[in-house]
């Protein structure tokens, strides 16, 4: 005899909270959020240092979680999907050092300016002419449609905890005051 | 045999991920370091990679360790204790400025290159550590620790002298990658002049070649799309005072000269001549400087008329 399916563990499954995406929407998604602050800094003139300050933080904190997602989780699994993820690895390396120059630019200055135009530059190479005109159209029509969306629920739960995670906010902190009391 | 065995072990290290996460801690580790010292937009920068010397610094360095301690086994041999304490001495301190240097280049790989580094470095880190102590124990007057002590450290720094050729031959790390086309030998039109919008890449095919075009200081300039490190995109990278910086690791080239300014490429980027005709950019490579006699035919060749 078959065994009936049973429709108790069905409803007592909690419907997922989040809007499950493919991995790649994610990235995408999250990409917005960074190029949003990129944008907000552009038009924060040098007459509000404290704004430019806090934009910045915001950014690293932002940029820094996104290379976290990336690195743990996106980027092992897609490894043997497409061989662009080393260069795109490598990328990552140029966002940290523009992010720390950034940060290390006083904001009233004109080098706050040329840094900020260096990190829009930088992140829209690695986020738009590499991830999303190349690495992800590939990603998505290689990758299996299943472990897309697996790892988009994955790279979503993960950015949710990193964003309320209070250790990482202080160590990122703590960057961020040894980068600025250490600049020239 | 031998061949096919270490070409098995080779594989086995490219294709170990295991690697790859104490791998990317080091890294972060290494460029929050660097950005603390102000290594990466400073000077120290390209000094490290050898941009100074036109090719990488660190095999030169690792010429010393493998040196001295070669020495140093043949003072043991011969039982002049001092020398070979000197030599050891040496070895460590040549090892030292290797490892800053080897690890300064290994943070800009890939992948399969990326790991076989890591073992390089391991391998490296140990035989240090013996000589280390093989060092000290010798001042301490315990010579034949200090002399089993650099037997045990000696097949260590040859394995790790392997892998660090391997890099370079097998995976090309420090190598000029461009690939010394002659093409296009004549002015060949590329785009219209009126697309070429100030301050911004254009990537384009002059023949079978990939150029990228920018115009700026009122100039048109035109580099191969390619950096000579690891063979990186230029046209996705972006331009700052005068230079143009690889998206992939970092390294800044010169818009005029094509020269590297900062590394990890330490060699130029082929540059091409140009020039504007009936509204078209024309590109020709820019020839490399010849030794032919004034009024030669090549040299004839070779004069721009604009």
């Amino acid at each position: 005899m078959r065994r009936r399916p049973q429709a108790l563990t069905e409803v007592r499954e909690a419907p997922p909270r989040q809007e499950r995406k493919r991995a790649t929407r994610v990235l995408v998604e999250h990409h917005e959020v960074l190029r949003g602050l990129i944008r907000r800094l552009l038009e924060t003139p040098r007459s509000e240092p404290g704004r430019r300050r806090a934009l910045a933080d915001e950014l690293f904190d932002e940029l820094r979680m996104h290379e976290l997602i990336e690195e743990e989780i996106f980027y092992p699994a897609m490894r043997d999907v497409t061989p662009a993820v080393g260069a795109a690895w490598s990328e990552h390396r140029q966002l940290s050092d523009q992010l720390a120059a950034l940060v290390r630019a006083d904001p009233r200055t004109g080098r706050f300016d040329r840094e900020l135009r260096v990190m829009h530059d930088a992140l829209e190479s690695h986020a738009h002419l590499d991830e999303e005109r190349q690495m992800f159209p590939e990603i998505e029509r290689f990758a299996d449609e299943e472990q897309l969306i697996e790892l988009g629920d994955r790279l979503q739960a993960r950015l949710g905890r990193l964003r309320s995670s209070r250790r990482l906010r202080t160590v990122h902190r703590l960057q961020r005051a040894l980068l600025r009391r250490t600049a020239r | 045999m031998a061949q096919r065995a270490l070409d098995r072990l080779l594989n086995a290290i490219e294709g170990d991920a295991r690697l790859d996460r104490p791998g990317h801690r080091l890294e972060q580790g290494l460029a929050f370091a660097e950005n603390l010292l102000g290594v990466t937009g400073g000077r120290a920068r390209g000094f490290l990679h050898g941009v100074w010397l036109g090719h990488p610094l660190h095999p030169v360095l690792t010429d010393l360790p493998i040196g001295s301690w070669t020495t140093a086994l043949v003072l043991d041999l011969t039982g002049q204790k001092r020398a070979a304490r000197a030599a050891v001495g040496v070895g460590l301190a040549g090892a030292l400025a290797a490892a800053v240097t080897g690890l300064h280049d290994w943070q800009h790989t890939h992948d399969n290159a990326r790991r076989v580094g890591m073992v390089h470095g391991t391998l490296n880190t140990l035989a240090v550590a013996l000589y280390g102590w093989s060092w000290w124990q010798r001042g301490r007057g315990h010579h034949l620790r200090g002399r089993l002590a650099a037997l045990l450290g000696y097949p260590v720094i040859m394995a790790g002298g392997f892998l660090g050729g391997t890099l370079v031959h097998r995976h090309r790390i420090g190598v000029d990658q461009t690939g010394g086309q002659l093409d296009p030998r004549h002015f060949t039109p590329v785009l219209a002049e009126r697309d070429l919008t100030g301050d911004r890449l254009h990537r384009v095919r002059a023949g079978d070649v990939d150029v990228v075009l920018v115009r700026a200081d009122g100039r048109i300039h035109a580099l191969e799309n390619a950096c000579p490190h690891l063979g990186g995109p230029l046209s996705q990278g972006w331009l700052r005072d005068g230079s143009i910086t690889c998206p992939w690791h970092g390294s800044q080239f010169e818009l005029r000269s094509g020269e590297s300014l900062n590394g990890p490429a330490t060699a130029p980027v082929p540059c091409f001549q140009t020039r504007v005709r009936d509204g078209w950019i024309e590109v020709r490579r820019a020839p490399k400087p010849t030794s032919s006699p004034p009024g030669s035919a090549l040299v004839h060749q070779q004069e721009v008329r604009p």
